[in-house]
This record gives C-alpha cells, sequence and structure tokens, in this order.
C-alpha cells in the first residue's frame, strides 16, 4: 500500500475548504432562498441530528442490507453460470445472446414494471439490484474462464489431475481476479440500482427514499447531507472493502500483482 | 400465457410486438425516442467537453491535480440519480435538470479518464519532442493529444453509458415532455405493460446502437487508424 503523500493531504484539505468556503459564501449571498441553498453548517447539523435519533443507521442498514441480498443473490445465479459459459458451449452460445440484449438496458428502465410485478417495498429493489449486478458477474466470470491459460490446463492434466481438481486448483483461482473485477463493478452499478430504486420503489427507509421524500418538505440539508453519506459509502466500499478482498485473495495468491486502485 | 400469471401484468410476446409497431406506426415511439436522445446529445455533449478540460488541467498541472482530484474521487462514486432530487428543486422540473444532471454525471469518468491518459503518456516522448525543439503548444498538440486518446475514449464511453443511464432514470423524475423513461413511468398508471416492454426494448435497441455504430467507428477512424490500439 502506498502512504498517501503530505502533499496530496494538503490538496485535499484545500480542496474541500475551498469549495465549502465557496458554497458557504454563496449560501449566505442571498441570491438564493436559504431553503434551497443551505448553509454547510445546517448540512452538517442535519446529518448530527439525524445520527443522534439513530435514523441515519437505520437508512444506511436498511440500503446496505438490499444491496446485500442483492448482490448476494446475483454472485450465486451468475458466477455459476459465467462458469458454465466458460466450461460449456452450448450453454454460451445459448446465454450469450440474451445476455447482451438485456445488459445494456439501464436497470432503472425496469423501476416502473418491477413495481407493478413485485409491489412497492423491498422486492423490487432487491430485485431491481439483482438486474443490475447479474450481467457484470456473468460476463466477468465467463471472460475470466475462458482467459484461464490452455497450458495450466493440460499441465494439470498431464500430471493426472481429474476434471474436478482441475475445476478447483486451476479453473476457479485462475478466473478469480476477473470474478473480483465484476463483483467490484457490480457493486458500483447495484449501488446506483440500490439508490434509484428506493428513490421510487421504497415506503419507509433507505438512503435513496429519504433524499427523495426530503424534496417533499424542501430539506435541502437532509438531501446534502444524504447524499454525501452516499458518497462516503461508495467509496469506502471500493477503497476498503474490495481492495481488502483482493489483496487477500488474488493477490496473496500471486495471480496479479499490486493491483492498483 | 400459461394462465399462471395475469396477462394484464405479463403480456405475451405477441402483444408487446404488436404493441411495438402500433406505436412505431402511429409515431408516438419515435418522437419519444428522439426526445430523449437530443437530451442526450446535448448534455452529454456538456459533460464531455467539461470532463475532458478538467482530466487534461488535472494531468498537466500538478497544483490542479492535488486540488481536483479529491473533489472529482468523492463526486465519482455518487450516483448521479442521487442527485435528481436537488437538481429539480434548483431547477424546476423539465428539460433544464435533465440535460445538467446527465452531463453532470458522465463529467466524472471523462475526467477521471482524460487525467489518466495525459499521465500515461511516456516522459520519453515528450522529453524527445522537446529535444528536437518543439515548443509547449507543439507538445501538447501532436504528443499529449494523441498519446491520451486512447484513455479519453475510453473515459467517453464509460460517460456515455452513465449519461445513457441516467437520463432514462431522471426523465421518469422531472416530468420532461417527451422521453422514453417518461413514456415507462406514464404507461404504469395506466397498467399498460406492452407499452412499458416495448419501451424498455427501445432503450435496449439504442443502448447497443450507440455502442456498435457511434464508438466503434469513431475508434477505428482515431485510436486505431494512429496506431495508439491494436485491434
Amino acid at each position: 500500500m502506498r502512504l498517501p503523500r503530505t502533499r496530496s493531504v494538503v490538496g485535499a484539505v484545500i480542496a474541500f475548504g475551498a469549495s465549502a468556503l465557496a458554497w458557504e459564501v454563496f449560501a449566505r449571498s442571498g441570491s438564493l432562498p436559504p431553503a434551497i441553498t443551505p448553509p454547510v453548517e445546517a448540512i452538517v447539523a442535519a446529518v448530527a441530528q439525524m445520527v443522534r435519533d439513530g435514523t441515519l443507521f437505520v437508512h444506511v442498514g436498511y440500503t446496505l442490507a438490499r444491496i446485500g441480498a442483492g448482490l448476494a443473490l446475483a454472485a450465486l445465479a451468475g458466477v455459476p453460470l459465467g462458469m458454465l459459459m466458460g466450461r460449456v458451449r452450448p450453454v454460451e452460445r445459448f446465454v450469450l445472446p440474451l445476455v447482451s440484449v438485456l445488459s445494456p438496458i439501464p436497470s432503472l428502465a425496469w423501476v416502473p414494471l418491477f413495481i407493478l410485478w413485485f409491489g412497492l417495498g423491498n422486492t423490487a429493489s432487491v430485485a431491481l439490484v439483482f438486474y443490475a449486478a447479474l450481467f457484470p458477474l456473468v460476463l466477468n466470470t465467463w471472460t475470466g474462464v475462458c482467459a484461464v491459460n490452455r497450458l495450466w490446463i493440460r499441465a494439470a492434466e498431464s500430471m493426472g489431475a481429474g476434471p474436478g481438481a482441475i475445476f478447483r486448483h486451476v479453473v476457479l483461482p485462475g478466473a478469480l481476479p476477473f470474478v473480483i473485477a465484476g463483483l467490484r463493478q457490480a457493486f458500483a452499478r447495484g449501488w446506483i440500482a440500490v439508490v434509484g430504486g428506493e428513490m421510487i420503489a421504497a415506503t419507509r427507509w433507505g438512503l435513496g427514499w429519504v433524499i427523495f421524500d426530503s424534496k417533499e418538505f424542501l430539506n435541502t440539508d437532509v438531501m446534502l447531507g444524504s447524499l454525501a453519506v452516499i458518497g462516503l459509502l461508495g467509496l469506502g466500499f471500493e477503497r476498503l472493502v474490495f481492495a481488502a478482498l483482493e489483496r487477500r485473495t488474488v493477490e496473496r495468491w500471486g495471480l496479479v500483482q499490486g493491483a492498483r486502485p | 400465457m400459461l394462465g399462471l400469471m395475469p396477462p394484464k401484468l405479463f403480456p405475451g410476446v405477441d402483444r408487446i410486438v404488436a404493441t411495438f409497431w402500433r406505436l412505431i406506426a402511429s409515431g408516438v415511439l419515435p418522437a419519444h425516442a428522439l426526445g430523449t436522445l437530443a437530451r442526450l446529445a446535448v448534455g452529454f455533449a456538456l459533460g464531455a467537453v467539461a470532463g475532458v478540460l478538467l482530466g487534461l488541467v488535472m494531468g498537466r498541472s500538478r497544483w490542479a491535480e492535488d486540488v481536483l482530484l479529491p473533489l472529482v474521487s468523492v463526486g465519482n462514486p455518487i450516483p448521479g440519480l442521487a442527485y435528481a432530487p436537488l437538481f429539480v428543486i434548483w431547477f424546476g422540473l423539465g428539460n433544464l435538470p435533465a440535460v445538467l444532471l446527465v452531463g453532470f454525471a458522465a463529467a466524472f469518468p471523462v475526467a477521471v479518464n482524460t487525467w489518466t491518459g495525459v499521465r500515461a503518456v511516456k516522459a520519453i516522448w515528450i522529453r524527445s519532442a522537446v529535444a528536437m525543439g518543439a515548443r509547449e503548444r507543439q507538445i501538447f498538440r501532436k504528443v499529449v493529444l494523441p498519446g491520451a486518446l486512447p484513455a479519453v475514449m475510453t473515459g467517453l464511453r464509460l460517460g456515455l453509458a452513465r449519461a445513457w443511464r441516467v437520463l432514462v432514470a431522471v426523465e421518469m423524475l422531472t416530468s420532461v415532455p417527451l422521453g422514453l423513461g417518461w413514456l415507462i413511468f406514464g404507461a404504469r398508471e395506466f397498467l399498460a405493460t406492452d407499452v412499458m416492454l416495448a419501451g424498455i426494448a427501445v432503450i435496449g435497441l439504442v443502448g447497443l446502437g450507440l455502442e456498435k455504430l457511434v464508438f466503434e467507428p469513431l475508434e477505428r477512424l482515431t485510436v486505431v487508424r494512429w496506431g495508439m490500439l491494436a485491434r
């Protein structure tokens, strides 16, 4: 891990300080009503209030539970499907056209239909995350299985490995960097889907819902505060969880060296 | 189709295809698609220009990089759609917030990739151009720009994909006059699932078309032709 240089830390402080200051000046200039452009301390106070009465944690918990459930289902369905596509020709020929037609459709285009099919609430949001996360997982796993070096498989065969052993000890670790890259992409897409889905389909809790609900009451401070939470959570997951996952598994087995963030 | 599910909610393929043709013949679907594409073009153009400029500045000046990069890397993972309600409050309903949001969402991947591209230009290329007596402007035009182009193209591609995703969703929220997202959202009110599925099919086709018909030829004409990227 590269230590952050002091230069870039100073730069970050200047950047956030300057933009907070610019926002503050703009907000206090009175060119727009303060209900629309709340000053920084109002945003901080709104977040602090949500932390104090605990609602922020409930919103975050619901959002994370929805994306977690959707991602888990997508991984359970997508990774085996991708593996099958990579190993079995007819499956590949049958599934690939379907995937390439469905994958460019933005997941949020399905929201109104999912609401009709699954009703308002958790099921629609989870289904949306599932849809958004499925395709990156399938496509990356498939690419990964196809990219496993033929030589490795032949070498394992000549050393007398059966199909099961080849799959477990050669194909699986060989495809893993791609699966993890797919998981990363799936999370990024699922994160967008869960926030968007909650805006339209959630009924009570969730970070997307709280932004949409605050709009009704013109609580711009809550909206901006929740936006910051969404950004920080997304960045945190990307930098901490997935980077750690990559270090623990792929790098340790020596398959990629020091994957850069 | 087997009668397990109500056909109102799960229309048969024949119904969807029939609706699709009916909507195309009556001009409804093309009008909505054109509205969406026009919005996409304006918004994406704004985002692409802003993103490339931002990326170039970040790549060429250390000072700008130190200050702007933290802002870009925090802004990048926030889903563009999360800003939609705020943009509605700030800019009202209709076309303006939709176009601005599309540009805003598209600018991030473009900026990040342009920045990566400029930094990936080999120092030795620049040094040899300097040694051959090239001036600052010439280095920029003849070395940095073509060198960064493959990454910029990737950024534009990612930016367009993101713009497309955001646009469809934001059309549902800002009640634009004509648009595919609005078509789907409006059709829900009437339980017209066949119209919704026809709209989704058009969205998928347009997305596929943008990728195959716009970007692949563009890449062939520029990056591959200049020998920056083997195909």
